[in-house]
């Protein structure tokens, strides 16, 4: 029996190894896929940090309006933290520049500060705070300015030095204001996890076609292998563990690749985080059995339904936009709830982003719970010696 | 006619999986549309907040709350650990602040008392910071002349000083954005969609012995190859109208807009490049397997790349650049362009339709392509 | 003689047909037993049935003496199966092949090597054991399907049709190779469309139609079995219906068939029928080319029987 065993295992490990799609799915395309990620989502959270915005000024008596001048060119000012790059123009000028975007907005210094921009968008919103930040220093400053008990003490100061003063309250009031919230997720996390994910499903291609070959209603090889004096229980639990093997090598090159190439960090949680992979390919392997037992059709249909559906669980569960994973869990949990890649996925959401490991267990258990459907499900299937029609 | 006949016969056999891949897609694109919320927009609702308030009986930590509920959304949360994480995870808020106590009186002393905040880091979450770093900033300026009561009303004006701001663009530039968004991802639906059905009927007909048997017999070659395009063309043609139709029904009034029109040409245009991106992937592939390998590749690589499913203004400066090499790029350029182009003189249009030409040239390259390489084949076989 | 197989009483209905009806036979050790049937006549679902693949309604199937089931693991070690359909990896070379399907029977390495050794040779695919099946022809690709099959040197090998669109020289290396596999002492069972196998191998022969056996015996018994003993065949030009008619007249004549220049003329059970029938020509200036005479074929027989050609 022991023999039989390593027998039908060493000749799986051969049959897969030599199947260039199955190879395909399961080892190159998460990596083909990440690298894209990486390349697509590396510059992403800086950007969503300022950038320097164009803008154009008009109509600026330089002279009157001192304070916006000041704090302009202070904002101007080219080093790290530059916001604006500013040029100076007439407004027919400017209006052609913003027609053709090639500036966000226009400061209409006029008579009241007004600013001009072509639409709705994250430069447009910056500029607002930015000019909204001025028109209340300048308040402030007009402010202090009249109020009669603090006149005396301005005057020793020069304006410049007051200017100085206020930036110095800014810098403290930055410190003031504590982020200590966990982990902040990243579009870039997100991926990556729904890519696990779709690798530990697709995961199931393995099982599914090292299945198939012990099954005699599921094509001739099937019938030569169930004539033999091997029993099927071997026959089924050899090729299961050695799809599982060759799985669980995709999965550790994947992790290699996006560790120590593409430099991801998966964070503190690292024998959690091993577990939770684990179990992943586990219920893509079951989810591999039941397509292989319960569900005849050809091998090809079978693989583009095993795709389709593993693609679909990860759209769910955000790969093409976290919004999506969100808008699921809201309005419909229990999609995702028996949706192993958003399981996946939320388990590693919650590793890293809660304080507890409650919601990682619940995950975990759901994903075993769905796993033990599935092979349950399949056993009924396979128990089946003798069949009806072949 | 024959052959568009066998066309039709064939697409018939695979009607199943052909049936299933557009629904998926147009699934997909209607999904990803209603759930793309425009976080960016000054428009919007005010970020959502949660206060935990541990020096509730202050007056100026009272003022400085109030200041908070006119500019934000409070949300009505249960103060447990769970429950903050949980609201935090699904974005019901964007910010928590916690107010430690007697925070009002060491802030009237110029201590520099430290608030806390948990945010989700999403964009709301950064104006939330903005908003209350402005409020310290007047504040603080006040205190560090006097410390009096009065202070509280001037702070209260400065703070809610607002910008004036004038719009230029009267377009809907919301609905339009959903209708960029919705063709964007066309990149995928339609490249995908095009590239897989298309492979899987032309491998049918390039079976070696069927091959061999169409070169033997009487018909022109470059007849037969321009029948095949023309039915595979029209099948496209009909994914391109489906999923333009649906549209209607997804973005509603905006798509009669000269913006949502040209929205759909541009998409017409991509659509007749991805037939011949087809033509040229199915001839380069000779194995039936590799079809779903090379689609999900190619659809979903450009789509990252070219800014499909991210803000093209996000990626990094060198994917832009590689980007350009992508037909994608320029169909995504597209959209953008169109659904913000407001005054349609020629100078305006010229970027648009200089992006067009080059879709087409596209086409054009891959169609010589294709000829050559069938005529290579044909001659090697 | 030892009975090898037993089958009683065997039914097997589909949702819409019986596929088997009421089948009873043995299968003696030792022997060639060719199953012979129109498509669908229900050969391969009556291999199937004896293998434990297929369940069916009604009777018994013992093979060696004992009740065959689906976990009959000591007989299946002595079972031989060659599917209609090449059931091979495409992602295994020829010998790994071999090598996978005899070691789900066989445990000893060694052993193992000499028998696929056997294998390989008994078929001639001594060339190509490094190959592919996508690099294998039709008729080595079959071979291939044998040698997966009877590797294991089992003492009952079933042939599901084992050479369907088969090239003449693959043909005669299977065909002599069934002869080794025989002389070595296995009991084998032959399914074929091709009437001229069953009669170079078969040494007794079942003719199955609609799942039911409407003929069983040796060759000779079999074509006892029909009023046909002898049939002429002339090839002649140019003649008339009359004298068609007229020569149906003849003694011991049963039909008389002209088609294409070709007169086939069958005879019952009679003396000197050839001589008599070329006087006959010689009187009525008759002039043929070539004439002869044969016993008649299986396929008259199967055609008697069914009233159909075998091949369609």
């Amino acid at each position: 029996m022991i023999n039989m065993f390593f027998h039908n295992l060493k000749y799986t490990f051969k049959i897969i190894f030599k199947s260039k799609s199955l190879i395909f799915w399961t080892f190159a395309f998460p990596i083909i896929l990440g690298t894209m990620f990486s390349f697509a989502f590396s510059d992403i959270e800086k950007k969503e940090q300022f950038e320097i915005i164009d803008i154009a000024v008009v109509n600026n008596p330089l002279k009157e309006n001192e304070i916006w001048n000041t704090f302009l060119k202070e904002l101007s000012k080219e080093n790290e933290n530059q916001i604006l790059n500013i040029q100076y123009t007439d407004l027919k000028q400017a209006t052609e520049w913003l027609e053709q975007e090639k500036i966000s907005g226009i400061l209409n210094l006029d008579s009241e500060e007004v600013l001009i921009v072509k639409k709705n968008g994250i430069n447009e919103t910056i500029l607002k705070f930015a000019m909204e930040e001025m028109k209340q220093t300048e308040t402030l400053l007009k402010t202090i300015i009249e109020s009669p008990e603090e006149k005396q003490m301005l005057f020793q100061q020069n304006r410049n030095k007051l200017f100085e003063n206020i930036e110095k309250i800014r810098q403290e009031t930055t410190n003031s204001i504590k982020d200590i919230s966990t982990n902040n997720m990243s579009y870039t996390m997100i991926e990556y996890y729904t890519l696990i994910a779709m690798t530990c499903l697709y995961g199931g291609l393995l099982g599914m076609i090292a299945l198939q070959k012990d099954l005699a209603n599921m094509g001739s090889v099937g019938k030569r292998s169930s004539i033999s004096p091997t029993t099927k229980k071997t026959m089924i639990l050899s090729s299961m563990v050695a799809s599982y093997i060759i799985q669980i090598i995709g999965i550790s090159l994947l992790f290699f690749y996006t560790i120590f190439i593409l430099q991801v960090d998966y964070g503190n949680h690292f024998f959690l985080v091993i577990l939770l992979t684990i179990i992943g390919c586990l219920t893509g392997l079951a989810l591999g059995i039941f397509l292989a037992s319960a569900l005849k059709a050809s091998e090809n249909t079978k693989t583009g339904i095993l795709l389709a559906v593993t693609m679909f669980g990860c759209f769910l569960s955000g790969m093409m936009g976290i919004t999506m994973k969100y808008v699921v869990d809201k309005n419909i949990p229990f999609l995702n709830q028996i949706n192993p890649a958003n399981l996946i996925t939320d388990g590693f959401y919650a590793l890293y982003y809660y304080d507890t490991t409650e919601r990682f267990y619940k995950n975990v258990v759901s994903l075993i719970l769905i796993t033990i459907l599935l092979i349950g499900t399949s056993i009924i299937f396979l128990r089946r010696q003798t069949y009806d029609n072949l | 006619m024959t052959i568009f006949k066998t066309f039709l016969k064939i697409l018939n056999k695979n009607k199943g999986i052909v049936i299933l891949y557009s629904i998926i897609l147009i699934f997909f694109a209607g999904f990803n549309l209603q759930t793309n919320d425009n976080t960016m927009q000054f428009e919007k609702e005010k970020p959502s907040i949660f206060i935990i308030n541990h020096d509730p009986e202050n007056t100026f930590t009272k003022e400085f709350v109030t200041y908070l509920k006119n500019n934000s959304e409070v949300v009505e949360l249960e103060e447990t650990k769970e429950a903050i994480s949980d609201a935090l995870f699904y974005r019901s808020v964007n910010t928590i602040i916690i107010i430690p106590e007697s925070f009002g009186e060491n802030f009237r002393n110029q201590k520099n008392p430290e608030i806390e905040i948990k945010c989700t880091g999403t964009y709301e979450s950064e104006l939330t910071k903005m908003m209350i770093a402005r409020y310290f900033n007047v504040a603080k300026v006040f205190f560090s002349i006097s410390s009096t009561e009065e202070n509280f009303d001037k702070i209260k004006e400065i703070v809610e000083k607002e910008m004036k701001i004038e719009m230029t663009s009267k377009l809907n530039t919301q609905e339009l954005k959903r209708v960029a968004n919705y063709y964007n991802f066309a990149n995928y639906s339609i490249l995908a969609g095009c590239v897989y059905v298309i492979c899987l009927i032309l491998s049918s007909f390039k079976k070696e012995n069927i091959k061999k048997r169409t070169i033997i017999s009487s018909i022109n070659e470059k007849n037969y190859n321009r029948i095949l395009l023309i039915a595979n063309s029209l099948f496209a043609m009909l994914l391109w109208f489906f999923y333009c139709f649906i549209s209607f029904f997804l973005i509603g009034d905006i798509m009669f807009t000269k913006q949502g029109v040209g929205c759909m040409i541009n998409s017409f245009v991509f659509t007749f490049c991805a037939v011949t991106i087809s033509f040229f992937i199915s001839n380069v592939l000779t194995n039936k397997n590799a079809i779903n390998g090379v689609v999900n590749v190619l659809a979903l690589g450009s789509s990252f790349l070219c800014g499909a499913f991210v803000p093209t203004e996000l990626l990094p400066e060198s994917v832009q650049k590689i980007a350009h090499f992508f037909p994608s790029y320029y169909f995504i350029n597209n959209n953008e362009k169109i659904t913000s182009l407001e005054n349609w003189s020629l100078t305006n249009l010229t970027p648009i339709l200089t992006n067009l030409m080059i879709l087409l040239g596209f086409s054009f390259i891959f169609i010589l392509f294709n000829n050559f390489l069938s005529k290579k084949r044909r001659k090697s076989s | 003689m030892k009975k090898i197989i037993e089958i009683e009483h065997l039914t097997k209905e589909y949702k819409e047909k019986k596929a088997i009806d009421d089948l009873s036979f043995n299968v003696y050790e030792g022997e060639i037993l060719g199953l012979l049937g129109p498509n669908g006549s229900g050969k391969s679902t009556t291999i199937n049935c004896i293998l434990s693949l297929l369940n069916f309604q009604k009777g018994s199937i013992q093979i060696f003496g004992q009740e065959m089931t689906p976990s009959s693991y000591e007989i299946k070690k002595e079972i031989g199966v060659v599917f209609q359909e090449v059931a091979v990896f495409e992602e295994l070379t020829v010998y790994e092949n071999i090598d996978y399907f005899c070691g789900l029977y066989i445990k000893n390495k060694e052993q193992r090597k000499q028998l696929i050794e056997d294998a390989i040779q008994l078929v001639g695919l001594e060339q190509y054991k490094k190959f592919y099946p996508k690099q294998l022809s039709g008729g080595l690709l079959r071979r291939l399907n044998i040698a997966c099959g009877i590797a294991h040197k089992p003492k009952l090998i079933f042939f599901d049709e084992p050479t369907v669109a088969v090239d003449p020289q693959s043909r005669n290396n299977i065909l002599s190779g069934i002869e080794t596999l025989r002389k070595n002492g296995a009991t084998i069972i032959y399914t074929t469309h091709y009437m001229e196998e069953v009669e170079i191998i078969c040494d007794r022969v079942m003719i199955l139609d609609h799942g039911k056996i409407i003929a069983s015996g040796t060759i000779s018994e079999l074509k006892k079995l029909t009023q046909i003993e002898e049939k002429v065949t002339v090839e002649i030009l140019g003649l008339l219906e009359k004298e068609i008619n007229k020569m149906k007249e003849l003694q011991n004549v049963i039909d008389v068939n002209y088609q294409n220049g070709l007169l086939i003329i069958t005879y019952k059970k009679g003396e000197n029928n050839l001589p008599k029938l070329m006087e006959y020509f010689k009187k009525n200036k008759i002039n043929y080319q070539k004439i002869y005479s044969e016993r008649p074929t299986l396929n008259d027989v199967f055609l008697e029987l069914t009233g159909k050609e075998l091949r369609d």
